[in-house]
């Protein structure tokens, strides 16, 4: 007895209680819930069973009648076009940013910390703001467009099939760019100042200085940044809610508002779970791609 | 002081536990009730009044969120934890008397002093009504009908007292109405991706002599014709295909839609934020004598069928339909009553246009009634979304939608 307890205190079985804990953590909230996921994507669920474990099994049913839909293609495809324009988006203009509060102008650091004003803001206010930005026919973006002269007539960014999926990037972009700023800001913080001291004697130039010493000592920030934003766009869904709801017809849905809209507005919970595991399949192909772009990297 | 403060309020505290003992008689049945609405609403005001009548029923009321109702309510059913009194939305009243989630009202209602299926409006009574029995009791109902601006009528060399009456009439008036330089569409309306889209699309669709059944039949592809020349035609915004109804007709009360299709709640709204002569019509039919018809909305009330107390839930029912008499007066709802006339406001304008609204009333129609609803609904969704963005042909839109709902309603 007492040598369980010294080991628990100070051993083996101290090290056992320190993954134990998270790992029992992560299994109840996190584990059990995506298993129970699985298990429902290959079920007929409806709102009567769903309380019960034991339902009808229906083998791959839900994956077959889902890819037979003629939805189904266009909305995965709006889902990386979302993803891959509200990363790049958010990337650039957020990078940008940190590097231009980095020249270190009075006052930088302190309208940098304004910038997160636009990431504290919940996703609803915001779309329902940029649902008025963006209306058709009283729209302020249109207003802008049209008095520099560069349209000639009223887009409407919500309702128009070509132009929904950019409308909620767009505020996608917007909601993003400040989370990314600041982490590439501190990314950027951490380069050591004698690494540019010594390029500048050597004669590199600006361009030179950023290719050859930012770009490189920022690529685990960049990896981390990426990654994240790929969860959060994969996440993002108040804005769809707000501004098109998905329409028109589909144009702008993708996966997350899809399994949504299944599961809650149809009550077709299996096929809400079936897009949910094809969302984890992509999520952990690309968590794969960033741990191993980020295993080997060289440090300092 | 501190001490003799603290003894008197532990003693109030004592007498009130031993008051509220007193007045919950131990014989006391006590029912739950679920409903979205808010204090300034239905449900909680009048068990207010149905728990002061101390009749041995207590009712415990719950608020939920219009987006929590469904979900929550068949929850708690199939984990044995349902209320016994629920509001629910009509169209999804016949997914829960399907299962038998909801009891079977027909004998009571039969037997029923108070509560009488022929005082009802023939739509909202579907709409409870599953393999011809009852599963509920309509709590209140609304539809939707045209409101036009009268001065932009003048403006345009229309008269006033005559709306459009038909369809290509409709058209008609929108189109001599429109005037884009001036940032006014002949009309407004929604087509959103949601209930609402389908909500106010089924109306013309069953004008034209179309159920849900058959929604790729000839006066459904007109009616959605119809439709699609409106916003092809720009006489109504392309943002019709994402707007919501109350967010539409907002465009109409500031003067940038010269008409609106929606129902009574927009009323109020109109009545302060309009600064200009309205009138209403009921909706154009297809031609001239062709069968009117509407949308119906709101709520019904049901019992659980795993009420350990039918009949005290029943009795609380037929207390809360003796009301309907009062319902608008009090709380700006129309009760699903034909046999109660909408008592006058004192203001002309809102009592006329109630009186639209009652008529059109006559005509309306529930969605389905079918379990697989929502389905149905977002096949109809597609359709019209399909066809007005031009990226399918009326016909064809709505074939596939017919399709669809064959195979999900058997």
């Amino acid at each position: 007895m007492k040598r369980v307890f010294s080991s628990v205190t100070d051993g083996r079985g101290f090290d056992l209680v320190l993954v134990g804990v998270p790992f029992t953590f992560l299994l109840a909230l996190a584990g059990l819930p995506l298993l129970y996921n699985i298990l429902m994507s290959f079920q007929e669920v409806d709102m009567f069973s769903l309380a019960s474990v034991i339902r009808p099994f229906v083998g791959f049913k839900n994956y077959v009648d889902l890819f037979t839909e003629p939805e189904t293609i266009s909305i995965l495809k709006n889902t990386v076009i979302f993803v891959v324009g509200s990363i790049a988006g958010q990337f650039l203009v957020g990078f940008s940013l940190a590097l231009f509060f980095w020249i270190n102008f009075p006052g930088a650091s302190w309208l940098r910390g304004l910038f997160l004003v636009s990431w504290v803001m919940p996703g609803l206010v915001v779309g329902a703001i940029w649902n008025w930005i963006l209306s058709g026919d009283f729209g302020v973006l249109n207003f802008l467009l049209q008095q520099t002269g560069l349209v000639g007539g009223n887009i409407f960014w919500r309702s128009d099939p070509n132009f929904s999926l950019w409308a909620v990037i767009l505020a996608n972009i917007w909601l993003g760019t400040s989370f990314n700023m600041i982490l590439l800001a501190t990314g950027l913080a951490a380069i050591p100042a004698d690494l540019y001291e010594a390029a500048e004697m050597d004669g590199a130039n600006a361009w030179q200085r950023f290719w050859t010493i930012t770009l490189p000592m920022m690529r685990s920030t960049i990896g981390a940044i990426i990654a994240l934003g790929l969860i959060f766009t994969l996440q993002q869904f108040d804005l769809f809610a707000a501004i098109t709801d998905g329409g028109p017809n589909n144009s702008s849905n993708v996966a997350q508002y899809w399994a949504w809209d299944l599961s809650f507005r149809q009550y077709d919970f299996g096929k809400g779970a079936t897009i949910s595991v094809i969302m984890t399949v992509f999520v952990m192909f690309a968590a794969t791609v960033y741990v191993r772009s980020t295993r080997h990297e060289v440090r300092g | 002081m501190g001490i003799r403060r603290t003894m008197i309020s532990v003693a109030l505290a004592l007498a009130s536990v031993s008051f509220a003992g007193i007045s919950a008689r131990a014989e006391d049945v006590k029912l739950v009730l679920w409903s979205l609405d808010r204090d300034i609403q239905p449900a909680p005001n009048l068990i207010k009044e149905f728990n002061a009548q101390n009749n041995g029923i207590q009712i415990e009321y719950r608020q939920l969120q219009f987006d929590d109702v469904v979900s929550e309510a068949m929850r708690a059913y199939s984990t044995g934890k349902a209320p016994d009194i629920i509001a629910i939305d009509n169209p999804n009243h016949a997914m829960f008397a399907s299962r038998k989630a909801f009891l079977d009202l027909t004998d009571m209602i039969l037997q029923s002093k108070v509560i009488k299926p022929e005082n009802y409006f023939p739509g909202p009574l579907k709409s409870v009504m599953w393999d011809n029995k009852y599963y509920g009791v309509p709590k209140a109902t609304n539809t939707i009908a045209l409101y036009y601006n009268k001065d932009l009528f003048k403006a345009a060399g229309l008269d006033p007292e005559k709306p459009p009456q038909t369809w290509t009439d409709l058209v008609a008036t929108a189109k001599k109405l429109t005037n884009p330089s001036k940032n006014i569409y002949g009309i407004t309306f929604s087509a959103k991706a949601n209930e609402e889209g389908t909500f106010q699309f089924l109306p013309w669709a069953q004008m034209g002599g179309a159920t849900y059944k058959s929604i790729n039949s000839e006066g459904a592809v007109n009616a959605l014709t119809t439709w699609k020349q409106m916003l092809d035609e720009k006489l109504a915004s392309p943002d019709t295909l994402t707007r919501s109804q109350w967010d539409s007709t907002a465009t109409f009360n500031a003067g940038n839609a010269a008409m609106a299709i929606s129902g009574p709640w927009e009323i109020d709204r109109m009545l302060s934020d309009a600064k200009f002569q309205w009138g209403t019509a009921l909706l154009p039919v297809p031609s001239e004598g062709a069968q009117r018809s509407s949308a119906m909305g709101d709520f019904n009330w049901a019992i659980f069928s795993s009420t350990k107390h039918p009949k005290e839930a029943f009795k609380a029912l037929e207390f809360f339909a003796s009301k309907d008499a009062t319902m608008y007066k009090n709380f700006g709802q129309l009760p699903a009553r034909s046999d109660i006339p909408v008592p006058p406001t004192g203001n002309a304008l809102k009592d006329s246009a109630l009186k639209t609204f009652v008529e059109q009333l006559k005509y309306a129609q529930p969605r389905g009634p079918s379990p697989e609803w929502p389905k149905i609904s977002k096949a109809i969704q597609d359709a019209i979304q399909a066809a007005l963005t031009g990226q399918m042909a009326p016909k064809a839109a709505l074939d596939q939608a017919a399709a669809k709902i064959k195979s999900i309603d058997g």
